[in-house]
C-alpha cells in the first residue's frame, strides 16, 4: 500500500504544483487571490479535448490548450484585473469569482453538462515499480510537472525576466523606478500562470479519462489553501506545500482513514498550521503583523 | 402569492446576511469569506433544539445567535494572527470545513440533514407563509436598525478607524484586537440569528444550504450594493435576490448573467451600485439638490 | 517632576541594535527634542515610547509606573499621545470625526463600553471645536480625511494627538515633507502649544527646526545617545558635528541653518 499511495500522492502533488504555481506567481506580483485561474485549468481541458479529436495528437491538444488558456489570462489582467486594483483585495476576488462563474456556466452551454471522455494515449509506457503499476499518464504528469517547475525556477533564479518579476514582487515601486515595466511583467505573468493551469487541466482530463465543466470547483480553492501554506507569493514554497498536500491527502486517505472528506484535508491542515504558524510553513520573515 | 411570499423571505434573510456581514467587512474592514458557516451554524442549532429536545422557536432563535457568536470569538482570535489575505482564505477553509463536519458527523445528520423542523406558532396558531414573511421583514428592520445605531456609536466609529489604519486606531486609544473580536461577533452572530429562522421556514437543513457559494453569495450582494452601507446591503439582498427570479425566462443563461454582472459592476462601480460615492448616489445627491429650494445645500442620500 | 523616565532601553532586530542602552527623562512641562542623523534609532526609540513596540531590554517609566510593552492603545489612554511622521488619517472619517475620536479616547478603551452615540458629549464637542479652530481646520471639518492636502493632514495629526489631553505629546518629525512654507506655520502652532505648559518629546531629522523650539536637547547617533545639554551647547559640541558630517557634507549647514 504505501508505494501505490507514495506514486498517487507525487502525481496529485505536481498537478497541485502546476496549478498552484501560476496561482502563486500572480499573487506575487498583483496580490490578489485569482480564482478564475481555475477557468483556465477546465479551458485547457476543453480545449485540448477538441484539438485531440480534431487531430488525434496529445501533445498538440496540450500546446494549443496552454495557448487559448494564456490568451483568456493575459484579457483578463489587461482588461480587469489591473484597473481595479486600487480598491482593495475583496474587489478584485469578487471579480474572478464572476468570471469563474461565468466560465463554467459556458462551458456548461458549450459543451453539455455531461462528462467527455479524453481517451489520449500518451507515448510513455506503463511500468512498474516496485512490483507496482505506475501508468504512462502518472509519469508524464510527474515529468511534465518537472520539467515546467524547474525551467521555472530557472527562469525566476537566472534570467532577466525572472530579476525582474521577483524585484517586482518585492516592491512594484521600486521596480518600476528601476526601470522595469511592470505591465509587461504583469502581462507575461498571466500568460504563465493561465498556460500552467490548462497543462494541468490536460494532463488530468487525460489522466482520469474525463473533462467536465465543473471539475475546476475543488481545484479553485484548494489551490488557494496551498498558496497560503506555501507562503503567498513564494513559488518554491507553494511547490513544496503542493507536495507535501498531495502527498499528505493520499496517505491519510490510505492509511488514518479522516472523519472528513479528503478534499476538506487541505483546509484543515491549512487552519491548524496557520495557528501554529500564522505566516505559512515555507514563508521567510514575518507577513502577519 | 405564495411564490411572492417565499421569494420575499429568502430576500429578506440574505438581506440580514449582507447586514451582518458588513458589520465584519463593510465596517471593520476584514475579509471574511464563510459568513454561510455561520448561517448553517444558526441553523442547525434551531433545527437540532427544536427537534430533538423540543424547543419552541422563540427560544431557539436566540440560542442559533448565541452559538454563531460563540464560534465568531474563534474567529475573531484567529483574525487576529493572520494578515488580511491570509485571513480571507482561512475563512474559506472555515466554510468548507464546517460544510464537511455537518455532512459528516452523523450529530448533524449527514447528507440529508435534520428535517422536520417544526413551524413556530404563536398562542397555538401555527405560522404560515405570510406569518414568515412579517417575522422576516420585522428581523430585517431590526437588524437595520441595530446597524443604523451602530453607526452613530463610539463604536461604529473605530470600527471603520481599524478599518482605514489599525496603527493609527490604536494611537487613539482603541484596543483593536478586542474591537476586531467583538466585531467578529456580532456579525457572527447575526448570521445565526438568520440561519436559525431560515431553519424553521425551510422545515429542513442540508450541508449544502451553507457552502462556500452561498458565502460568495453574501459578499456579493454587499460588494454589488455598497461595501459598508446598510443601504447597500439591503439593495444588493433585493437586486441579486430577486434577479435569479426575473431571469427565470432565460433560466438556462441566468448564472453567466450572474457572473458577468459582477464583473462588470466590480469593474465599473466598485463602490457598489449605492455605496458611498457610486454614480447613481452622486445623481440622486444632484437631483435633490437642485430640488430643494434654493439649492444651497447639496447632500448625498441619507443613511 | 519627572514624566518620562527611560533606563537603559535597547532595541534589537535580529542582530541589528537599533537602540543601544538609552538612558533619558523628561521633566512635566518639559520641551525635548531628540535629533541625529538617518538611521540614529531616533524612530525606534520613538515607537517604543510610544509602545508600538517592545524594547530588549530597559524600562520606561511613565508617571512613576513601568510601561514597556504596554501597547500603543494602552498608552493612549494613560495619556501619552502621538503624531506619526507620514500622516495616518482615518481616511474615510471626516475630520471632525477624526478629531472626534481622539477627543472621546475614554469611551473607547473597551468595545463593551463604547454603545453610546458620538456627538451627545458637550465637553468632547468643546474640545474638538476648539482643536479644530486652533489648527485651523474648521473650514475643512465635514471633509473626508483622506482628501486633505499635506499641510492639512499635518495639522490633523497634531489636533488628533491633541485631542487625546495628553500628558506627554510625542512629534514624530512633524517637518518631514514640509516645503519652507509649511514649517513656519508649524513652528507657530507647537510653540503655542509651549505656552500651554504641555510636556513635549519631539524626534526630528531637521535641526534647526528642533533646536529653535525645545528646551533640551538629546542627540543620538548608530542608537546611542552621544549628546544631551541645551540647544545652544549642542551647536559646539565636537561629538555631535562629527556624527552629521559623517553622515553627509552637508552637515555643517544642517547644524546651523533652519530657523
Amino acid at each position: 500500500m504505501f508505494i501505490p499511495s507514495l506514486v498517487n500522492g507525487i502525481t496529485m502533488g505536481s498537478i497541485y504544483a502546476l496549478m498552484a504555481l501560476g496561482l502563486s506567481l500572480v499573487y506575487g506580483i498583483l496580490r490578489i487571490l485569482d480564482v478564475a485561474n481555475a477557468g483556465a485549468y477546465t479551458l485547457g481541458a476543453y480545449v485540448g479535448v477538441t484539438v485531440f479529436r480534431l487531430t488525434g495528437s496529445w501533445w498538440i491538444a496540450l500546446v494549443a490548450g496552454a495557448a487559448v488558456a494564456a490568451s483568456l489570462g493575459f484579457i483578463l489582467q489587461r482588461f480587469f484585473y489591473v484597473p481595479i486594483l486600487a480598491s482593495g483585495p475583496i474587489i478584485p476576488l469578487i471579480a474572478s469569482i464572476g468570471v469563474f462563474t461565468a466560465l463554467e456556466e459556458a462551458y456548461r452551454l458549450i459543451f453539455g453538462p455531461y462528462i467527455i471522455e479524453f481517451p489520449a494515449r500518451v507515448p510513455l509506457p506503463d511500468i512498474h515499480v516496485a512490483g507496482v503499476p505506475v501508468r504512462g499518464v502518472q509519469l508524464l504528469i510527474i515529468l511534465v510537472a518537472v520539467v515546467v517547475l524547474v525551467g521555472t525556477w530557472y527562469v525566476l533564479g537566472h534570467t532577466r525576466m525572472g530579476l525582474a518579476w521577483r524585484a517586482t514582487a518585492q516592491d512594484a515601486e521600486v521596480a518600476q523606478a528601476m526601470g522595469i515595466d511592470a505591465r509587461r511583467v504583469t502581462g507575461w505573468n498571466f500568460l504563465l500562470g493561465y498556460a500552467l493551469a490548462a497543462v494541468a487541466g490536460v494532463l488530468v482530463s487525460i489522466n482520469y479519462d474525463a473533462v467536465y465543466p465543473t471539475m475546476g470547483d475543488m481545484p479553485a480553492y484548494k489551490m488557494l489553501a496551498i498558496i497560503v501554506l506555501g507562503g503567498l507569493g513564494n513559488p518554491l514554497g507553494t511547490i513544496a506545500a503542493s507536495l507535501l498536500i498531495g502527498l499528505v491527502e493520499t496517505f491519510v486517505a490510505a492509511y488514518v482513514g479522516f472523519l472528513l472528506p479528503r478534499d476538506s484535508i487541505a483546509f484543515v491542515a491549512l487552519i491548524i498550521i496557520l495557528l501554529v504558524r500564522p505566516q505559512g510553513i515555507f514563508t521567510r520573515g514575518a507577513v502577519a503583523k | 402569492m405564495t411564490y411572492f411570499l417565499v421569494v420575499g423571505v429568502t430576500v429578506a434573510v440574505f438581506a440580514i446576511l449582507a447586514l451582518s456581514l458588513n458589520i465584519i467587512a463593510g465596517y471593520a474592514g476584514q475579509p471574511h469569506l464563510g459568513q454561510a458557516a455561520f448561517f448553517g451554524l444558526g441553523a442547525y442549532t434551531a433545527a437540532i433544539l427544536s427537534t430533538r429536545y423540543g424547543v419552541s422557536f422563540w427560544l431557539d432563535l436566540p440560542a442559533a445567535l448565541i452559538v454563531a457568536g460563540l464560534v465568531g470569538v474563534i474567529l475573531g482570535v484567529i483574525s487576529l494572527r493572520l494578515a488580511r489575505d491570509f485571513l480571507a482564505i482561512t475563512t474559506i477553509g472555515i466554510n468548507f470545513v464546517m460544510v464537511a463536519i455537518f455532512q459528516y458527523v452523523p450529530f448533524f445528520g449527514g447528507a440529508m440533514g435534520i428535517p422536520a423542523i417544526p413551524s413556530p406558532a404563536i398562542a397555538g396558531h401555527e405560522f404560515g407563509y405570510r406569518d414568515f414573511f412579517v417575522t422576516a421583514v420585522v428581523l430585517v428592520i431590526m437588524v437595520a436598525a441595530l446597524s443604523a445605531y451602530l453607526e452613530r456609536t463610539w463604536f461604529g466609529a473605530a470600527l471603520k478607524a481599524i478599518k482605514d489604519d489599525e496603527q493609527a486606531a490604536a494611537a487613539v486609544g482603541i484596543q483593536v484586537a478586542s474591537y476586531k473580536i467583538a466585531a467578529f461577533v456580532l456579525g457572527t452572530a447575526l448570521a445565526g440569528l438568520a440561519g436559525g429562522f431560515y431553519a424553521h421556514f425551510m422545515s429542513v437543513v442540508t450541508p449544502n444550504g451553507f457552502g462556500f457559494p452561498v458565502s460568495v453569495s453574501i459578499l456579493s450582494m454587499l460588494v454589488f450594493g455598497g461595501l459598508g452601507t446598510i443601504r447597500g446591503a439591503l439593495a444588493g439582498a433585493v437586486l441579486l435576490g430577486i434577479m435569479p427570479e426575473v431571469f427565470r425566462f432565460i433560466s438556462n443563461y441566468r448564472l453567466l448573467v450572474y457572473g458577468f454582472l459582477l464583473l462588470f459592476m466590480v469593474r465599473f462601480q466598485p463602490q457598489g451600485i449605492v455605496g458611498e460615492d457610486s454614480w447613481l448616489v452622486h445623481q440622486i445627491g444632484r437631483l435633490a439638490g437642485s430640488l430643494r429650494t434654493g439649492g444651497a445645500r447639496r447632500d448625498t442620500a441619507g443613511g | 517632576m519627572t514624566l518620562l523616565e527611560v533606563d537603559r532601553l535597547t532595541v534589537r532586530f535580529r542582530g541589528l541594535t537599533a537602540v543601544d542602552g538609552v538612558s533619558l527623562a523628561v521633566a512635566e512641562g518639559e520641551f525635548v527634542a531628540i535629533i541625529g542623523p538617518n538611521g540614529a534609532g531616533k524612530t525606534t526609540l520613538f515607537n517604543v515610547i510610544a509602545g508600538s513596540l517592545r524594547p530588549s531590554a530597559g524600562e520606561i517609566r511613565f508617571a512613576g509606573r513601568p510601561v514597556a510593552g504596554l501597547g500603543a492603545a494602552r498608552m493612549s489612554q494613560l495619556g501619552v499621545g502621538r503624531t506619526f511622521q507620514v500622516a495616518r488619517p482615518f481616511g474615510s472619517l471626516t475630520v471632525r470625526e477624526n478629531v472626534r475620536l481622539a477627543a472621546g479616547r475614554h469611551y473607547l478603551a473597551n468595545p463593551l463600553a463604547a454603545w453610546g452615540r458620538r456627538g451627545r458629549d458637550r465637553e468632547v464637542e468643546a474640545r474638538v471645536a476648539h482643536l479644530l479652530a486652533v489648527t485651523g481646520l474648521v473650514g475643512l471639518a465635514d471633509r473626508r480625511a483622506a482628501d486633505l492636502n499635506m499641510g492639512g493632514l499635518r495639522r490633523l495629526e497634531i489636533a488628533r494627538a491633541l485631542a487625546l489631553e495628553p500628558r506627554l505629546l510625542l512629534l514624530d518629525e512633524p517637518a518631514a515633507g514640509l516645503g519652507v512654507d509649511g514649517i513656519r506655520p508649524l513652528a507657530e502652532l507647537i510653540r503655542s502649544l509651549r505656552s500651554q505648559h504641555l510636556t513635549v518629546l519631539l524626534v526630528e531629522h531637521h535641526v534647526g527646526f528642533a533646536l529653535s523650539l525645545c528646551d533640551r536637547v538629546v542627540v543620538l547617533d548608530q542608537g546611542k545617545k552621544i549628546f544631551e545639554g541645551t540647544p545652544e551647547a549642542v551647536r559646539r559640541d565636537e561629538r555631535v558635528i562629527t556624527a552629521y558630517l559623517g553622515e553627509s557634507g552637508a552637515g555643517e549647514g544642517a547644524m546651523s541653518g533652519g530657523d
